[in-house]
């Protein structure tokens, strides 16, 4: 669906992407990874066609970004850092006019207005001035802009930046339900995000793809190893001579309390449980014991900032 | 072309559902309610006394010169101030707020974009023209007017703001602070009447009918006094023409600036 192939852009002269290979397919949807400045916004930029490469191609559904715009936007929904709205206008007569804008055959514009409006809930502000809505519902009315065509290809540039937990947690689901309908590109440098809600990741840093693979291949990838968390009821001065005899066991960390331990293991699921059931036979009063969520944490930091910068 | 219809649209809706734009014909009718009566008063007593006075040039016994040629004269100077106002939003606004980028990834051309503003935007100067001629259509229930002339006149003052519309647009598409904008197209639309000062200066003929050519009064003289040339319409048309090509090719490079 999409073809990126050497994509460089230079801004005077800072290179901001270097090139870039990558595709994405029909329907997937690809996380796109990496630190603030890493050029996600660049790129986005350049495969909707708002600014041309310095060098390399890009092209969207067959068409080359360049040399057939017009046929790119018209299948591409955008939504860029900052929501594309006009303040003096309502919320349904800014979508009936984007809506005009990406072509959409005029019968069917209430038709589009109404399907956008459903599936971001924003009802209930249908009729107000964007002026007077919540940050949370401006960033809804951008996402509804870009998906009032029905485009082929939904692009969203740090979708949930700024706003409150209950919103993201609403925009996640969101972008989860529009998942099969429209090929998705997320940028954003929140992992939790791409974990929640992508089957593909591109990490890119300094212009450059560090990594391009599946969530689950690249949280085992890294380590081939696991963090579980554990908390017991008493304390416990020494974990690791408590686990000393069982070899898998990488590293012991204390967490806040002499309660709370990190226990990094290297294996599969028998060396969890040689480990879960030491700390019940040695008595120590098992409350919690789980697989940590962190390990794409740790391959982002490696990857992006090096060695160092996964251990800050 | 469906492009440039759907911003058209959105603009005018945006200029006469504005209250700014209607403050602003309020503050500019106030004016012509303050002055035209007055320009209409002393036309009258002037037709009263001439045949006492000596020395009174012909054509200020006629309506057209002596009442609705110096309205249409402060209606210029006033379209030189509100006219950038009308325009100095339309790129640099959507520029600061970021929804520029929607157009650019829209499927429109960037002609299209400022096709569909330019024409918006001479609807709205436009108005205020129209606004100004309900003051010489009034008094027609006073007396007897001579047509063709005052609407020949006004459609000449309607060219001129058209001009100052594309270069106060093609000023808007170079910044992002509308206040600039202003400033800037309000010096472009005063110096534009300067030009024309060149053809006293210059020595050589050929020099001095190219300064008269570009002279803005020059074209418009002719019009005011009923005549429509087809040199001043190609004039209007090639400054407005040169100031819309540049504005759409100041959007087009932000593609690939």
């Amino acid at each position: 669906m999409i073809q990126v192939k050497d994509l460089t852009k230079d801004y005077g002269p800072r290179r901001a992407i270097d090139h870039l290979n990558f595709s994405v397919n029909k329907g997937d949807v690809v996380g796109f990874l990496g630190p603030n400045g890493a050029g996600k916004s660049t790129t986005m930029k350049i495969i909707t066609g708002f600014m041309a490469p310095s060098h390399g191609t890009a092209s969207v559904a067959g068409f080359d970004v360049f040399e057939n715009p017009l046929e790119v936007k018209k299948r591409i929904g955008y939504l860029p850092e900052t929501p594309p709205v006009y303040a003096d206008m309502y919320v349904r007569d800014y979508l009936r006019y984007v809506a005009a804008l990406k072509q959409v055959p005029k019968a069917l514009i209430e038709k589009s207005v109404d399907m956008a409006i459903e599936k971001t809930n924003l009802g209930e502000v249908q009729n107000r001035l964007i002026h007077h809505l919540s940050k949370g519902f401006k960033q809804r009315v951008g996402i509804a802009q870009a998906i009032v065509s029905d485009p082929e290809v939904l692009i969203l540039d740090e979708p949930t930046v700024g706003l409150d937990p209950k919103q993201v947690a609403e925009i996640r689901d969101l972008i989860k339900a529009l998942r099969g309908q429209h090929t998705i590109i997320l940028s954003t440098h929140i992992l939790p995000e791409v974990q929640a809600t992508c089957e593909k990741i591109i990490i890119i840093n300094k212009g450059k793809i560090v990594a391009e693979d599946s969530i689950h291949h690249l949280a085992t990838m890294e380590q081939g190893q696991s963090r579980l968390l554990v908390r017991v009821h008493r304390d416990v001065q020494d974990m690791k001579s408590v686990l000393s005899d069982i070899r898998e066991v990488v590293s012991v960390q204390a967490g806040t309390s002499a309660k709370e331990w990190r226990i990094d293991v290297r294996g599969g699921d028998d060396v969890i449980a040689a480990i879960s059931s030491r700390l019940v036979n040695n008595g120590l009063g098992l409350l919690e014991f789980s697989p940590s969520k962190l390990d794409l944490e740790d391959v982002f930091l490696k990857l992006t900032y090096g060695e160092k910068g996964g251990e800050a | 072309m469906s492009g440039t219809l759907t911003i058209f649209k959105k603009e005018v809706k945006g200029f006469y559902a504005n209250p700014t734009f209607w403050i602003i014909c309020f503050l500019v009718s106030l004016i012509f309610s303050w002055i035209y009566p007055i320009q209409l008063n002393m036309f009258a007593q002037l037709l009263m006394n001439y045949v006492m006075q000596q020395g009174i040039p012909a054509n200020q016994l006629n309506i057209h010169y002596g009442v609705f040629l110096r309205q249409l004269s402060y209606l210029n100077l006033l379209l030189i101030f509100v006219t950038p106002a009308l325009t100095m939003k339309l790129f640099a606004e959507e520029k600061k707020l970021r929804t520029f980028d929607l157009l650019l990834t829209s499927p429109v051309t960037s002609l299209q974009i400022v096709l569909g503003k330019y024409l918006a935007a001479l609807g709205a100067m436009g108005g205020i023209v129209l606004l100004a001629l309900s003051y010489p259509v009034a008094t027609a229930a006073l007396a007897k007017l001579n047509w063709g002339p005052l609407l020949i006149a006004f459609f000449g003052i309607f060219l001129v703001g058209g001009v100052y519309t594309a270069m106060n647009l093609f000023c808007s598409s170079l910044t992002e602070n509308s206040l600039v904008a202003y400033v800037m197209s309000v010096i472009l639309n005063v110096s534009i009447w300067f030009v024309g000062i060149g053809a006293e200066v210059v020595d050589s003929e050929v020099a001095r009918k190219v300064f008269e050519h570009v002279s803005l009064s020059t074209h418009l003289s002719s019009l005011v006094e009923g005549t429509i040339r087809t040199n001043s319409l190609v004039f209007f048309a090639s400054l407005i023409v040169l100031f819309c090509f540049l504005a759409e090719r100041v959007v087009e490079s932000s593609r690939w600036r």
